[in-house]
């Protein structure tokens, strides 16, 4: 690389933006802002600690809040790649990205797609988790992120992070003294492309769900509303679309299910009994499923209306009147487009897609092919129209940076950027977009970098990263900085905490 | 590597469609966001003539998930209480008694003193029409204080917008002990931080890289451009601002998180109102806070949790009272409560209580009249869904905080007048 300061080159073309601040104004004064730059120190490789003391401009020049957008290379092969790449996985390392440019955008898709989701390897412990031997937070975390760094399938990670932010659960309220939260992130996984009824089933009677939406603990003769709810509100249907007789005749219906004991549970409670003095429940009994237990005297016993329908229902008659319902399609298409495509999906885009989500029966691979190979994927308006989530970036920043031993750094860092893992804020799930811009974030993200960099023993060389992670496509304050770095470590920094790596 | 060029060429796309120009009606997106405006939108803002000057500050505690209202301000004279909750009415007994009807929870003793001082009004049942048992949309509903939801904005972040001129500083508005910007504040035109720990809130490799980073973040293009810009001014003014505070505030409060909470991510209410403290007494010009307690959506086991809950919310507000009447400032200060809905007064299988309506409102001050406001909730007649009716419109008891306590326009804000509650004690 040059490492002497450089002008940004001018533009070709001029375009009035709607504020009339024309491009010459905004590429004059980033020219002249390079022009003024100068090193003064000189460093070595790895010593972020002391970033070299650049002369910056004053701020004579800031022209406008931004009237200009960035030029989408989508219509250049390798840019697409690298754009599915971005929002399919947790980005590329460099050996990926290049074997995904000489495979092409569809093959990519089809590798992406059609491999079978691998398995993490298991959490020591995890299964028999009690409370006197809990799950640690930071192991389970760690165990997670490490899994998004290595898997050799990161499709399939993605859309299981895709799935923890949609049906949420948190450890604090499932709490970490049973093996709930990690069996869910592994029933999670092997559901993530699969048909959407069996996923509601599966979610429906998954015991950590079953405790964090209360379900587990709901009679017919007192139902807990809480999990017929958000069911329909937030996993299904979306807000307004039911009435509350709705939510009172599904959590009726829905009643029955209870956690299941393990045998490390079974023989805790046991232990603690005797050494108590007490008598051992008679009915405790280890229960041989990682799914709820259902209890029929536990039920609601009789007819009720649900969804314009009244009979006696089981668990499964509810999700199939759910899934009947028009709403749903929809509701789960825009949720997934606002994480993949777009911020804000045309009323046709969603609906096209919601008729073929529909014809496939629910099924969520034939979705995620079609979301991929729309047009509107690849459309110049979809091009850095998303912001990255913390957990995304991070584990972008290490994938880029080739080291993947900073699952616990980023599993430390992601609670001040707002997303602690299986620690959802709400049941809702995450923010999106723009809701991670906060001057908060903004600091954390640029301070993660740095820490990161700081850290390395050895970084590794710059190269081409900023046209293999950002298409070669930076504004002038970018390349101006670039240009004028001394050293690839600075390089590495200016690129991470970039704005243009926080989108995607 | 090839020398770089710019942006490699720039388009624009239609900002104006996607309201993220500054001061021009922001549509905003979708998911609705917020923003600070970055120097530029601030030398407009600084033209703006109508300035409120008042040394006014507001205080506003969201107690998230929906706090039970009846396990808060408790009907300790209704038969019917002890009928719908046979768990949940052993409260009742050791409850502090404020008339013949209603008594303070057991665990709200700093509240009580303040409130036999005359230093807290409870509004009693507040509401709003054809209410929402989502937590989503109803919290919408509080904070865009429009039961429409035609609204995007947030109440206090259109205030802010309104009335406020932020005078090179970032902190008109701050969100303490979160993230992200809580929906309350949420304006494209209000200038406002978000600071989740005080003490770390810095850049890492220090002055150095916090002037690249401000270079970094100028003029970026795309529809994210101007909002990543302005965080990162707001990220910078904010440090300098904390260090400077810091530098002049030692806590006079006995701020404690040690309490033992059963869940939540969001309950570092202590540390959060010690940094507005700091931010208040240390002459910041902060003008409104918003601070979180969560894990208020009590659909089980429900009296422990909400123990502790009130533990933590009474020891946290009477430190910050106790630091601000150590500095002086005490007569300055509002804190308001809210909260999405209370709960329905049957308790349910799992020893919880499920979602509800109408829930009382505490406002705690020097500038507080005390007393109780509204109509004490008739368990006698409740609707067709087990649910206590509203007496008192949310929307009455902002007005009474825009107009008597910040003295702002309150209908320009909220669209329609309301039937004062009038909290506010009238100033000489």
């Amino acid at each position: 690389m040059n490492e002497q300061p450089t002008t940004a080159k001018p533009a070709k073309t001029l375009r009035k933006t709607p504020l009339g601040i024309r491009r010459r104004h905004v590429l004059v004064g980033a020219g002249a802002a390079a022009g003024g730059l100068a090193i003064t120190r000189a460093l070595g490789l790895h010593h972020l600690g002391d970033l070299p003391t650049i002369a910056l401009p004053g701020q004579t020049q800031s022209p406008a809040p931004t009237g200009v957008d960035w030029v989408s290379p989508l219509d250049k092969p390798e840019a697409q790649v690298a754009h599915l790449l971005r929002r399919a996985t947790f980005g590329a390392t460099p050996s990926e990205y290049e074997q995904s440019v000489k495979d092409g955008f569809k093959k990519t898709v089809d590798r992406l797609i059609e491999t079978p989701i691998a398995e993490p390897p298991p959490l020591a412990g995890a299964d028999d988790a009690t409370q006197e031997k809990p799950i640690r937070p930071q192991e389970l975390i760690s165990w997670w992120l490490d899994w998004m760094l290595r898997s050799p399938t990161p499709f399939g990670e993605r859309m299981t992070f895709f799935w923890h932010g949609h049906f949420t659960s948190d450890f604090r309220k499932v709490n970490l003294q049973t093996p709930y939260i990690y069996w869910q992130n592994l029933t999670w996984r092997r559901m993530a492309l699969g048909n959407f009824y069996g996923m509601l089933y599966q979610v429906t009677i998954d015991p950590g769900m079953l405790r964090y939406l209360d379900l587990g603990t709901s009679t017919g003769r007192a139902p807990n509303e809480n999990y017929s709810r958000e069911l329909m509100e937030l996993f299904t249907m979306g807000v307004g679309t039911f009435t509350e007789d709705d939510v009172r005749n599904g959590a009726k219906a829905l009643a029955g299910w209870r956690e299941p004991l393990t045998q490390a549970m079974y023989d805790a409670q046991v232990k603690r009994a005797m050494e108590q003095g007490r008598q051992v429940p008679k009915n405790l009994k280890v229960d041989d499923v990682k799914t709820g237990v259902f209890e029929q005297q536990r039920a609601y016993v009789g007819g009720v209306k649900f969804l314009g329908l009244v009979k006696q229902w089981d668990t499964k008659g509810v999700l199939e009147q759910i899934l009947a319902q028009d709403a749903v399609a929809p509701f789960i298409v825009t949720k997934i487009l606002r994480e993949f495509v777009t911020d804000q999906p045309s009323d046709a885009y969603v609906k096209r897609l919601a008729d073929g989500f529909r014809k496939s029966r629910y099924d969520v691979k034939s979705l995620m092919r079609d979301v991929f190979m729309s047009p509107e994927f690849l459309a110049p308006a979809s091009y850095r129209a998303l912001v990255k989530s913390p957990t995304e970036l991070m584990v972008h920043m290490a994938r880029a940076l080739e080291t993947p031993a900073l699952a616990k750094a980023i599993g430390v860092a992601g609670q001040g950027m707002g997303q602690l893992l299986f620690d959802p804020p709400e049941v809702g799930g995450w923010p999106s977009n723009a809701s991670w811009i906060s001057s908060n974030n903004v600091l954390e993200r640029v301070n993660f970098a740095q820490v990161t960099l700081t850290g390395m023993p050895k970084i590794p060389p710059f190269k081409d990263a900023h046209v293999t992670h950002l298409d070669g496509v930076v504004s002038p304050a970018t390349a101006q900085l670039l240009n004028s770095s001394p050293d690839d470590a600075t390089r590495w920094l200016i690129l991470l905490a970039s704005p243009e790596f926080q989108l995607k | 590597m090839k020398e770089l060029g710019g942006t490699n060429g720039l388009s624009r796309r239609d900002f104006l469609r996607n309201g993220l120009v500054f001061g021009v009606g922001a549509q905003a997106l979708a998911s609705g966001y917020a923003a600070v405006p970055d120097v530029f939108a601030r030398a407009v803002l600084s033209a703006k003539s109508a300035q409120v000057q008042n040394d006014k500050v507001l205080v506003m505690i969201q107690l998230g998930g929906g706090n039970d209202g009846l396990q808060t301000v408790i009907p300790i004279g209704s038969s019917q209480y002890r009928d719908f909750r046979p768990q949940l009415s052993a409260a009742a007994a050791k409850a502090q008694p404020i008339n013949k009807d209603i008594g303070l929870h057991e665990n709200l003793k700093g509240l009580k003193k303040l409130y036999d001082e005359g230093k807290v009004a409870i509004v009693q049942g507040v509401g709003y029409p054809k209410p929402s048992f989502s937590h989503f949309d109803s919290i919408r509903v509080w904070e865009t204080a429009d039961p429409d939801r035609r609204q995007q904005d947030g109440w206090l972040g259109a205030a802010i917008a309104k009335n406020y001129d932020s005078l090179g500083h970032p902190l008109v508005g701050c969100a303490c002990g979160t993230t992200s910007v809580p929906g309350m504040l949420r304006d494209l035109q209000a200038t406002l931080t978000v600071v989740d720990d005080a003490k770390t809130f810095g850049f890492q490799g220090g002055q150095n890289v916090e002037n690249v980073m401000g270079t970094l973040y100028k003029s970026t293009p795309g529809i994210y451009g101007a909002l990543f810009d302005t965080a990162m001014t707001t990220a910078r003014d904010t440090v300098a601002q904390l260090r400077t505070s810091a530098a002049k505030y030692t806590p006079k409060g006995n701020y404690s998180d040690k309490v033992n909470l059963v869940y939540s991510s969001k309950n570092q209410l202590a540390a959060a109102l010690q940094l507005a403290a700091e931010l208040i007494v240390t002459g910041t010009g902060v003008k409104v806070l918003h601070v979180t307690l969560g894990g208020f959506d009590t659909h089980y086991t429900e009296l422990n949790r909400h123990d502790s809950l009130m533990n933590y919310l009474d020891a946290a507000i009477s430190a910050f009272q106790d630091d601000l009447s150590g500095y002086g400032m005490a007569d300055r200060v509002m804190i308001a409560t809210w909260s999405e809905f209370g709960r329905r007064p049957k308790e349910n299988a799992s020893g919880g209580t499920d979602h509800g309506t109408a829930s009382p409102v505490f406002l705690i001050g020097e500038g507080v009249k005390g007393g109780v406001y509204g109509e004490t909730p008739n368990l006698a007649k409740l609707d067709q869904g087990g649910n206590l009716s509203y007496s008192v419109d949310f929307r009455a008891v902002y007005q009474e905080i825009l107009t008597s306590h910040l003295a702002v326009d309150a209908k320009e804000l909220l669209g329609q007048s309301f039937d004062r509650v009038p909290f506010v004690k009238t100033q000489a």
